[in-house]
């Protein structure tokens, strides 16, 4: 706000918003009521924006929480349905609350069990979700149980059934005439519109709104980064839902009569579109798309029309004086949204790529990063590395006994140990398809064992989930970099402090002085921690844009970022020219050196291995053939045999 | 055989390359060493089609190449292994070999090639029926070069093939590059293991920021000071 032109901009707005409806009476244009029933299209397109453009949970169904809103307020506040519930003094005020908690409890319960199934199977069962809804409310307008004659309930009107429900009773305010005027309604919405928009903005920018993101970008990656998909994704659904119930409950009230028709299909299909015209993912985006598609279909479907017939009476052509083109709403709908798409597939003001700076244009030999340096370690970095938990004294750090693995019928581990000390690096070499990726995934969580047992710092962590091995303090990379890509740099790291942090649902929406410390401190330490792995300064580039090698130390910036005592490097130096391979080595050593950080390290230079590792363990079809120090590895036959190969011998000879 | 004539090439306004000219003979190894994003990737792709020059002239044996679509370059006879392997996760093994010999109708020869491929490769072999993407990095690398062999290219281009491997299957990969090349295939070869693709190449270019700073045979590059302290990692 410190732009004096936008908050010129702003205030301008808020001018506009307030005067508008005087405006229109004055002029008598007659458009407030289509206006507010745009905005709550919009409140819709917002909430579905959370699931589909934050979360990316493509969710065809979005209508069926709409109609739980609706229905909700009209159970409650209608004198025609047999609701046990009708006559308590349920103000409207109450039930706009109660409606988005009902809305929101259905979103749970339907997410819970679906949210485990990925991408297209998900659409699929939020499409069906989406019909089984408005067939329900049809049908549950006349209920009789009927058993052996005893029939508890008779006829029962739950839901009003093909005829819908009316009326519903309206808001109270001393004074407001709600009964009469459509002005008051329209602030009505303005505000609850705008409160929601605060709130989702708060979301986006919290612990919260990177980890949807984070998901979007990539779920394995975020679940080995300390995010849990489930509850993560599960809270999506549920806060989308709710906005759907305000929506909805608002829409009941205001139109006095719902019938299951106002929740079909296409409404949800209606909603996606607002969100991808607009720009999932961009809150004044989705705002701009659910404005334009309902006036279009609102007021300027039916002025064209207007015009159109006005133009084919005094031009005498039969055709177009009869036309009517709010027949033909789907067939634009359709048009402007293939125009958009191959005109501006981020929608109307979504993201767009950033733009990069050009470059230098003299030719520059490239500088690596600067050496790592002891005193560039973040304070707080080296008191998350001390020892947690009561682990017995001189045990190891990780106890892997006897693990195997099948894949089919290929054995990808086979009784494998491996153990890992306190403050240690130990490498992990083999064949290409030897296992010790596999052996990584297993370890982090991934993939589960078929026999044998893990232990951490004394626990065993069988069954646990990715994050919550994260949680324990064991952190990886990945063989081929897998970051959130259209994520920044700082949001990156902060992703991975997300399992260190507590902001809750609440906390992201009214901050309290405890979430805003937590906030400040949380960037605070992912900008040392950039800077400490040399990419100070890059924290708000893109991701994707970064140069390979940089990608590389901001996925292991991202790794320490959930304070681990364990970090499992997957290949680190691949694709690295010799100097960049240098930095990375000595940045190991530092971790190990500072921070008493253990290092499970797969990699096939062996310069590096070797001249790091305190021992390595080599893995040669799932299984273990050789475990000892460096010099004994190089000597070992089948080792070399299976893996450094007769060259490495002259290569080692002549170095 | 292959001649790029001062060709520039940009990724919205970033200059990736900025007129470079480059030259294979048939019959040549020839290989691009630079650090990353020095625009050897981006050569590769421009040579391909998969990105558009905005000025210079790409030509393969005396017919341009820039303007002609990516599957039209394949089907003249240069065929590439991918960084970052990009093989067909969902296929099998042989699926995907097959897939490299989609622009081809001599059965024969198909069938001989991909027994050549399984003769370098018997790990392919091994896993014939796996699904591509449940291979180990390793062997997909193995497999994107196998499935570019399988086009039987006249070139190929090789993105880093030696990353990921073993230190036995660098050795390995480096004779199958040299044995693929005495058979009669012209290679151009991008790696980050400058040392191991001067040694098997017959000449070589350097690339700094989209640009060429040197070529020369592979053995005076080996002895370059330039060479040695930026790319051989030597003091």
């Amino acid at each position: 706000m410190t732009d004096p032109r936008r908050a010129l901009g702003w205030a301008a707005l808020s001018v506009g918003l307030i005067l508008y409806p005087f405006l229109d009476r004055w002029l008598g244009l007659q458009t407030v009521h289509a206006v507010s029933d745009g905005m709550i299209y919009v409140l819709l397109a917002l909430g579905l924006n959370i699931v589909v453009g934050y979360a990316g949970l493509l969710d065809l169904g979005y209508a069926a929480f709409f109609a739980i809103g609706a229905y909700s307020m009209g159970l409650l506040n209608s004198p025609v349905l047999h609701s046990p519930l009708y006559g308590y003094p349920w103000s409207f005020w109450v039930c706009i609350w109660f409606a988005a908690a009902v809305s929101a409890l259905l979103g749970v319960v339907i997410g819970a069990p679906t949210l485990r199934v990925r991408g297209d199977y998900l659409a699929i069962i939020t499409l069906g979700f989406g019909e089984i809804i408005p067939v329900a409310i049809r049908n549950l307008g006349d209920v009789t149980i009927d058993i052996a004659g005893w029939r508890p309930i008779e006829r029962l009107n739950l839901t009003g059934g093909e005829n819908g429900v009316n009326p519903i009773g309206r808001p109270y305010l001393p004074g407001v005439p709600f009964e009469t005027d459509p002005v008051p309604w329209y602030f009505l919405i303005l505000v609850i519109g705008l409160a929601s928009l605060w709130a989702m903005n708060r979301l986006r920018d919290s612990r919260l709104g990177r980890a949807w993101m984070a998901i979007r970008e990539d779920e394995t990656a975020a679940d080995c980064t300390g995010v849990n998909p489930i509850s993560t994704k599960l809270l999506a659904f549920a806060l989308g839902a709710s906005f759907a119930g305000f929506a909805g409950s608002v829409y009941a009230a205001k139109l006095q009569a719902i019938t299951p028709g106002a929740f079909e299909f296409q409404v949800s299909i209606m909603l996606l579109c607002m969100v991808v015209l607009g720009g999932a993912g961009s809150l004044k985006g989705v705002i701009l798309g659910g404005m334009l598609i309902t006036l279009f279909d609102r007021v300027l479907l039916t002025q064209m029309t207007t015009m159109v017939r006005w133009v084919g009476r005094t031009a005498d052509i039969p055709a177009l004086a009869a036309a009517d083109l709010t027949l033909w709403r789907w067939f634009f709908f359709g048009l402007g949204l293939v125009l958009v798409m191959l005109l501006r597939p981020e929608g109307l003001a979504g993201r767009r790529a950033r733009p990069l700076a050009e470059e230098p244009d003299e030719p520059t030999v490239p500088t690596p990063a600067a050496a790592p340096r002891a005193e560039a370690i973040p304070g707080w970095l080296r008191d998350g590395a001390r020892p947690r938990g009561a682990a017995p004294a001189g045990s190891p750090l990780l106890e892997v006994r006897g693990i195997t693995r099948r894949f089919g019928g290929v054995v990808a581990l086979n009784e494998v140990d491996l153990v890992v000390p306190r403050a240690a690096v130990i490498g992990l070499i083999g064949p290409n398809g030897a296992g010790k990726t596999t052996f990584f995934n297993v370890v982090t969580g991934l993939v589960a064992p078929d026999n044998g047992r893990i232990v951490f710092e004394g626990q065993d962590l069988a069954g646990l989930r990715p994050n919550a091995i994260v949680a324990r303090g064991i952190a990886r990379t990945f063989q081929s970099i897998r970051l959130f890509p259209q994520m920044t740099v700082l949001d990156n790291v902060l992703v991975g402090e997300h399992c260190r942090l507590d902001a809750t649902v609440p906390g992201a929406v009214f901050r309290p002085p405890s979430v805003i410390v937590e906030e400040r401190r949380a960037r605070t330490r992912a900008r040392e921690l950039l800077a400490f792995v040399g990419l100070g300064g890059k924290e708000d580039d893109t991701a994707r844009n970064l140069p390979y090698g940089d990608q590389r130390r901001l996925e292991i910036a991202r790794a320490l970022a959930t304070e681990p005592r364990l970090l499992l490097l997957d290949e680190p130096t691949a694709g690295m020219n010799p100097r960049e391979t240098e930095t990375l080595t000595e940045l190991i050593g530092l971790l190990r050196r500072e921070l008493s950080v253990s290092v499970l390290l797969i990699e096939h230079d062996m310069a590096v291995v070797m001249g790091i590792s305190d021992r390595i363990t080599v893995l040669d079809y799932g299984t273990r053939i050789a475990e000892g120090n460096p010099a004994e590895i190089q000597r070992d036959r089948r080792v070399i045999e299976a893996y450094l190969g007769a060259g490495y011998e002259q290569d080692l000879a002549t170095r | 055989m292959l001649e790029l004539v001062d060709v520039h090439t940009f990724y919205g306004n970033i200059r990736a390359l900025r007129g470079i000219s480059i030259g294979v003979e048939s019959g040549e190894i020839v290989t691009l060493v630079g650090a990353n994003g020095a625009g050897k990737t981006t050569t590769l792709r421009t040579i391909l089609g998969t990105v558009r020059p905005r000025r210079g002239s790409v030509s393969f044996g005396g017919q341009r190449l820039d303007g002609l679509t990516t599957d039209r370059i394949v089907r003249l006879g240069i065929a590439q292994s991918p960084e970052g392997r990009r093989i067909f996760p969902r296929m099998t093994v042989l699926e995907n070999l097959e897939l490299g010999a989609f622009a081809r109708q001599d059965h024969q020869g198909i069938a001989s090639d991909l027994d050549r491929v399984f003769t370098l490769f018997p790990r392919l072999r091994e896993r014939g029926g796996q699904k591509g993407g449940t291979l180990s990095g390793g062997e997909q690398q193995m497999l994107a070069i196998g499935r570019a062999l399988m086009a039987r290219p006249t070139l190929l281009l090789l993105d880093e093939p030696s990353m990921g491997l073993s230190p036995i299957l660098v050795d390995t990969i480096f004779k199958i590059i040299q044995d693929i090349n005495r058979q009669g295939t012209t290679i151009l070869l991008v790696e980050q293991n400058a040392r191991m693709a001067l040694r098997v190449a017959h000449r070589g270019y350097v690339m700094q920021t989209g640009r060429i700073v040197l070529h020369d045979t592979a053995s005076d590059l080996l002895r370059s000071d330039l060479v040695r302290k930026t790319y051989l990692g030597e003091k």
